[in-house]
């Protein structure tokens, strides 16, 4: 991924790439208990970076023009304080008073914080327990953890004590009247250890002097479930009809601020009265009878009999996923393969050489040679089983292991997006003189990108059209073939 | 001596004529034996020397002698290539023909592509379909000379699902499914127009999605994205 973007981080925008925390540790020889300061780079983070130019589209998109400009800024520089932002914006704008300037921006700030696409910065340094006393003290993390089936990394302990707690997260009271005071800022509420190096420091760094800080960041969580929602409306969209979409989108949207985690499962509940009032918002739902609404639950997997409705997301990434890989079997091994590969990642179980070639209409001479060809390149499990009743007698047995799988398609997709990018580069080298190229290619071929994180993250790809993706080499395909024309 | 033979071989000679059996040695014999107890399921020549302890060349011998006799045969199945007899009064089972997927040991992917296509025109013309139905309405049609049981109609439509083509829902007796009991497996085609082509992903519809090569391909590599043929080919509109 190296090559794919560069960044240095300051210590401006450590907080957002890397986290700085207290761990306590004990001495040898005192047997005191000293508290040093580590740093952690988050990697999840600094890959966010590549998804700014979609992040600004959403914003742009959701709110508007304004609000994209305080959005912009607080992507450059990382973490900013309400009065930063509104001298940036001062500054920016030539006409209208100071005073005016300062009320716009404020309210463009609160529509960005209503919309939860900023948030306030998590605390410095949050202090962290020895590991040991951990595992029996956070009982909670703990808990958690095993729910999700993983268990809690150093990385997600830190960030888990550095968050700010629900209540503050998005609140602007502060900055609206109400004082805080700097030690009870945020890391004072979330761990109970009051800030007094970090916060010198940052009113240093940021200007301010004995004056509350409140550094805000951008929330990238909240654009991560903005695009799993899209991601999976649109599935939804193609896979079943546009009323089931429309009925999806009303009910996340009425429920977006109120999802626990971004990989939730399913969606919020919901009673039917609820998402017959959320579909009629939309201009197309308005047209929707109760029966209607009702259908398009039942297309989505939900029982009429139901008091509340919740769709199962999971399964529509699942689908999502499945419909992904199993299109680049297609295109890579045929459709024989194509047939076997559907076939064992629907059993989920192990099948036999045999077996999958009666199931599956191949040749029985033809089918271990495919099923060798998607082993060799990792598509397919293969065990052998040797029988010894009256004769050895060894069996090929095959089946798709999809979590090995689904992290090495992540790595050829990584790997297709850096050599799209790399191809870019080369033909902008190709032709240095033309003028098209600039921040277009530069977007596009990070849109594209976008789909690597959509399945990273959301565990799903969002069809970009090829279309899109070459625009820039359909415009550099035109400038050849005028050039040519000028040629002869 | 001799009058002791006479009767004897002429004795031989009146059994010969009687029954090819009767004339086996005891080889022969053992052979011919293992071979009939395997009834219309036959038995791989590898598997025969294992069976009867024979040397490899007494068993060859021994085959000579019973297929000139007509006593067993040789039969095709669909694993190619393995040599299987059987005794000459059956007929090989579908197990190891394939069944009617089968003629002369390959697979006839013509016929299975054709009935194929007829099942899923039929269910898309259906909108949605039960394996009964689909069975009726392909022997109505007549376009098949031969009859085809409910499991080889399954079979087919199985192999329409992994195609992606159609899918399989349970009836929830409603709408397009008021005529099919709640909860009985049904059959619909994927794709409104009727194409049952799959959508192609992200992914696979650029160069590095299709190439298998991936792995050994790398910036400045022998391979690699500056100079691969596919993305010239993808970039040659």
């Amino acid at each position: 991924m190296g090559t794919l973007f560069s960044f240095r981080i300051t210590s401006k925008n450590f907080s957002n790439w890397g986290y700085s925390f207290k761990l306590q540790q004990a001495t040898g020889a005192g047997g005191n208990e000293v508290k040093v300061t580590q740093y952690l780079a988050v990697f999840s983070n600094i890959l966010h970076r590549l998804r700014f130019p979609k992040f600004l589209a959403i914003v742009s998109q959701e709110l508007d023009k304004d609000c994209e400009e305080i959005f912009e800024g607080l992507i450059q520089h990382g973490r900013l304080t309400l009065d930063q932002i509104c001298d940036r914006a001062g500054s920016d704008k030539s006409g209208g008073g100071d005073s005016t300037v300062r009320a716009a921006v404020r309210e463009n700030f609160n529509k960005l914080l209503n919309a939860r696409f900023i948030e306030r910065c998590p605390a410095p340094e949050p202090f962290l327990e020895p590991p040991t006393e951990t595992k029996s003290s956070n009982k909670r993390g703990a808990k958690s953890a095993k729910l999700d089936g993983a268990p809690e990394t150093e990385e997600q302990r830190i960030i888990a004590a550095a968050a700010p707690i629900e209540v503050l997260r998005f609140s602007n009271l502060a900055t609206s009247g109400t004082d805080f005071d700097a030690d009870e800022d945020v890391s004072g509420s979330s761990v109970g250890e009051k800030r007094k190096h970090g916060s010198l420091e940052l009113n240093e760094e940021h200007g301010s002097k004995d004056k509350e800080v409140i550094l805000w960041r951008v929330n990238f969580e909240e654009f991560i479930r903005c695009l799993r929602h899209k991601a999976c409306i649109e599935n939804v969209r193609a896979r079943l009809d546009d009323g089931a979409a429309i009925v999806l989108k009303a009910m996340l949207d009425a429920t977006r601020s109120i999802e626990k985690k971004v990989r939730t499962e399913n969606s919020v509940p919901l009673s039917m009265n609820t998402i017959f009032e959320e579909v009629m918002k939309s201009e197309i739902g308005r047209s929707f009878t109760l029966d209607r609404v009702r259908a398009s639950l039942v297309q989505l997997g939900c029982s009429p009999s139901d008091e509340t409705y919740s769709i199962d997301l999971k399964k529509i990434i699942e689908l999502a996923q499945n419909e992904e890989v199993e299109s680049i079997v297609l295109k890579r091994y045929g459709r024989d393969a194509y047939r076997m590969f559907r076939l064992l990642s629907k059993s989920g179980h192990l099948l036999e050489t045999d077996k999958i070639a009666d199931m599956t209409f191949v040749e029985k001479k033809e089918t271990p040679k495919i099923l060798n060809k998607l082993w060799q390149d990792e598509y397919l499990h293969m065990e052998k089983l040797v029988v010894t009743a009256t004769r050895q007698v060894s069996f090929l047995l095959w089946k798709v292991n999809k979590p090995i799988l689904w992290d090495h398609v992540l790595d050829e997709m990584y790997h297709a997006a850096l050599n799209l990018n790399q191809r870019l580069i080369y033909e902008q080298e190709q032709k240095e003189n033309w003028a098209g190229i600039p921040q277009l290619e530069y977007y596009r071929c990070h849109e594209w990108v976008l789909f690597v994180f959509w399945f990273e993250m959301a565990q799903y790809l969002v069809q970009v059209p090829k279309k899109k993706i070459c625009s820039v080499f359909v415009i550099r395909k035109l400038q050849r073939a005028a050039m040519k024309g000028k040629e002869t | 001596m001799s009058r002791f033979q006479g009767p004897s071989s002429l004795k031989r000679k009146q059994q010969e004529s009687s029954s090819p059996l009767d004339s086996l040695s005891e080889q022969e014999r053992t052979v011919y034996n293992v071979i009939k107890s395997k009834q219309d399921m036959g038995i791989w020549s590898r598997d025969l020397k294992r069976e009867t302890n024979l040397l490899d060349n007494i068993v060859n011998k021994c085959m000579k002698i019973l297929l000139a006799k007509k006593l067993i045969k040789e039969v095709v199945t669909k694993n190619k290539g393995k040599k299987h007899f059987m005794a000459a009064e059956f007929e090989p089972s579908k197990e190891i023909t394939g069944g009617n997927w089968y003629v002369d040991g390959s697979l006839d992917t013509e016929f299975i592509n054709l009935l194929k296509d007829q099942c899923f025109k039929w269910i898309y013309k259906m909108r949605v379909a039960t394996s009964e139905g689909l069975s009726d309405a392909i022997r109505r049609s007549g376009i098949f000379k031969v009859e085809f049981t409910s499991q080889q109609i399954e079979e087919i439509v199985r192999a329409l699902v992994l195609d992606n083509k159609i899918e399989e829902v349970n009836s929830n007796g409603m709408g397009e499914f008021d005529y099919i009991p709640v909860g009985k497996v049904c059959y619909k085609c994927i794709s409104s127009e009727g194409k049952g082509e799959p959508k192609l992903g992200a992914m696979a519809s650029i160069p590095c999605g299709v190439c298998t090569r991936i792995s050994e391909c790398a910036p400045d590599g022998v391979i690699s994205p500056k100079t691969c043929i596919y993305y010239e080919k993808w970039l040659d509109f």
